[in-house]
């Protein structure tokens, strides 16, 4: 099982969507992708998009003050 | 009383900042991942806008009017308008509350914005503005080229509103993953917990409800509207003027004193400084924002939630085509192909890096 890092502090959304969608293409199923992210509107389009694909979500906490990450799980 | 549109403002900016509402994402969502989620969240805002507001009319409390359809500003403004958010990162309420939460890509949007909706509405280009408004068809609204009550247009959107909801319950595969709690009590529910957004849509329909009665108080017979004050502030700064400072004014420094107090209280605010194409996209989008707007007679809230919400055609004309330049813009701009950052990755860039674990 291999885990991917990406990381997307300072790009607005919706870039961390758009790169986590085109990171997670390349993964595996039971691959991990954990996203660092630091755009607010993140924290929804992010669960969001994992909870449509039915992706597991087995990381989600903030890191500091508007700093998030996120793993999602390719299933 | 004007104070009365600073707190209308200080809620709206809260509800938009904890609730990521944001009007540009539904409509970019709707071209980037044929997702309809936030679209139809804008749809509930105008229905509980629709139900309030006309409610309010036939209760004798406030009188609505639309005139005739500008239909080439609707269409050009709305063009434009819709490219421009997609630029800036935001639409102008959208701008507003990022402003507040500290990206300085905003801050420049921001200001951009309420200098060209000034030079649209009344500085040089103010003349080219009148002249494409002028272009019109005598009927302002839907209700009176079909000759129906409004009450009838009403229960259809409510209808619409309903079924959206619904509709989208069924689409999640598994719950949405939320943020650990560190926090109890009101200071949970308020600053952490993830709230809901068709409830924070249909909060936001019943705050501008109650907007119209307290502007229209203050002499200022209109809804929410972010445009025309964010211009007034510009302009006030350069005459002195202070009949300019109205109650939109006061809104719309709520929307910014809102969001900032509420990112701050959920540790959710910092300053974030982007990268130079970063700021001139910003700079570029907001500016095309306020000449956008300016034509259109409105922004994402003017237009797309109280002119649709009194089922004037420009509001419903003019946020279709802000959907449709949202969509050429996003084609434009947005490059959403594996490939760059499968490149990135092979060549070992910190964007994309891989581990084994």
């Amino acid at each position: 099982m291999a885990t991917k890092v990406l990381e997307t502090e300072g790009q607005v959304c919706p870039f961390p969507l758009v790169e986590a969608k085109a990171a997670m293409d390349g993964l595996a199923p039971g691959d991990e992708l954990v996203i660092g992210f630091d755009c607010t509107q993140a924290t929804e389009s992010l669960p969001l998009w994992a909870a449509e694909q039915g992706y597991p979500v087995t990381h989600f906490d903030r890191v500091g003050d508007a700093s998030w990450t996120i793993t999602v799980q390719k299933a | 009383m004007l104070v009365s549109g600073l707190v209308i403002g200080v809620i709206l900016g809260y509800l938009f900042q904890r609730g990521r509402f944001c009007v540009t994402g539904a409509f970019r969502d709707v071209w980037l991942s044929g997702s309809t989620r936030m679209l139809s969240a804008l749809v509930v805002v105008i229905a509980v806008h629709a139900v309030g507001l006309f409610a309010l009319q036939s209760a004798g409390v406030i009188q609505l009017g639309t005139g005739p359809f500008p239909w080439l500003a609707s269409i050009v403004g709305g063009l434009v308008f819709g490219f421009a958010i997609i630029l800036a990162g935001g639409c102008a309420t959208g701008t507003y509350y990022r402003a507040g939460e500290g990206l300085v890509g905003s801050w420049f949007a921001l200001v951009f914005y309420a200098l060209f909706a000034a030079i649209s509405k009344t500085g040089p280009l103010a003349e080219f503005t009148a002249g494409i408004r002028g272009v019109t068809i005598p009927d302002g609204t839907v209700y009176e080229t079909l000759n129906v009550s409004p009450w009838v247009l009403v229960a259809v959107l409510a209808a619409v509103a309903v079924w959206l909801i619904v509709r989208d319950r069924r689409r999640l595969k598994a719950p949405v993953a939320t943020l650990p709690a560190r926090r109890t009590g009101l200071a949970h529910v308020l600053f952490e917990k993830r709230l809901n957004p068709f409830l924070v849509a249909a909060l936001i329909g019943v705050v501008g409800v109650i907007a119209w009665p307290l502007s229209a108080a203050t002499g200022r017979n209109a809804g929410l509207g972010i445009t025309t004050p964010s211009a007034n502030i510009a302009s006030y700064l350069v005459t002195g003027d202070v009949e300019l400072v109205d109650w939109g004014v006061f809104l719309v420094l709520g929307i910014l004193l809102g969001s900032f107090l509420s990112a701050l209280a959920s540790h959710e605010f910092r300053v974030r400084v982007p990268d130079a194409a970063t700021i001139l996209k910003s700079i570029a989008g907001g500016a095309l924002m306020g000449v956008g707007a300016a034509i259109a007679g409105g922004c994402t809230v003017g237009n797309s939630m109280v002119a649709t919400a009194q089922f004037s055609y420009q509001g419903w004309v003019s946020t279709a085509f802000m959907l449709l330049g949202a969509g050429i813009a996003v084609k434009l701009t947005i490059r959403t192909g594996g490939r760059r950052l499968a490149a990135a990755a092979a060549a070992g860039a910190p964007g994309a890096r891989s581990t084994v674990g």
